[in-house]
């Protein structure tokens, strides 16, 4: 059966402009160009598809983040994606405590004397940067993606990941100490940042 | 000292948010990233910003957070969907029906 005209009208006004957000969540999930071509034209297929499903109006970003996530995972599961860069990452402890942990981030700690507005934060390579994202554990990295990235509220990154917003605070506030752990580590190796004590939290 | 002049009028310690309606700096740093990402209410996020516009000692960490999320935006500012990517999408779906 032929798809109605106006269904495909509304689907291409609609949905078809937020491929780029699509595509970039997609990278940050599957971790190559590639996969992640993949993972977009899964995520539009089935979007288009279930477009009765969909609510006009309402939030499209994030119901199709939803469909790349729940896509994502589910590939994850059958083995398809094997995200060794997290393995490593986990392995090699991240510097965050388990409990107890300080408002105080750790990072602004060890800096503060010589860097105390993170301006080091501009001086490293957003290829850097990616990387460090892609390291993050999946849970954290959904949600610094889509919080720092492309902006969503608390509550709808809590619809899309189906955790309470308190679990998402949770993330981003441990996904936001890590990566902020790894670039300071990265810019004292590029001597963006010299401290004379290197007693950062680890 | 214009910065203390006002802070002793207003009944501050330095680094002490513990005026009438000022909050301490643990609350204004725990507070921090519900108010970067906007996600505080207006009378809440307003306590929060006034205590960094006076404490010495927590700005810098606002100014850290900030500087943070800024380089994050950055790394993915220029990210498009390549044309490719895009032409194929486009030529996929027109052959699928709903």
């Amino acid at each position: 059966m032929d798809a109605p005209e106006s269904g495909k009208v509304s689907f291409q006004e609609e949905a078809l402009p937020h491929l780029d957000a699509v595509y970039r969540f997609a990278l940050r999930l599957a971790g190559s160009p590639d996969a992640a071509e993949d993972l977009v034209q899964e995520t539009f297929l089935r979007g288009f598809r279930a477009w009765d499903q969909y609510t006009p109006g309402t939030q499209c970003k994030s119901w199709l983040f939803t469909i790349c996530r729940n896509v994502f995972l589910r590939q994850r599961e059958r083995g398809q994606r094997h995200d060794e860069i997290v393995q490593k990452n986990v392995a090699s402890g991240g510097g965050i405590s388990g409990t107890g942990v300080s408002v105080v981030n750790p990072v602004w700690q060890a800096s503060q004397d010589l860097d105390p507005e993170g301006e080091f934060f501009s001086s490293i390579v957003d290829a850097e940067i990616l990387e460090a994202i892609d390291g993050l554990p999946e849970e954290y990295r959904t949600a610094v993606v889509l919080s720092d990235l492309e902006g969503l509220p608390y509550a709808e990154i809590a619809e899309l990941m189906e955790v309470p917003v308190g679990t998402v605070k949770s993330r981003l506030f441990r996904g936001r100490r890590q990566l902020q752990q790894k670039l300071y580590e990265y810019a004292v190796e590029q001597g963006y940042i010299s401290p004379e004590r290197q007693d950062v939290a680890g | 000292m214009i910065l203390r002049a006002i802070k002793k009028w207003m009944g501050l310690a330095e680094g002490d948010g513990t005026a009438s309606d000022m909050i301490s700096c643990e609350d204004a740093l725990a507070g921090i990233y519900e108010f970067l990402d906007g996600e505080l209410d207006d009378p809440s996020s307003e306590r929060i910003q006034a205590h960094f516009d006076v404490c010495e000692r927590c700005y810098p960490h606002l100014a850290s957070e900030r500087s943070f999320k800024a380089a994050l935006q950055r790394a993915v500012d220029n990210q498009r969907a390549p044309e490719a990517v895009k032409s194929r999408l486009m030529a996929v779906l027109a052959e699928t029906t709903m």
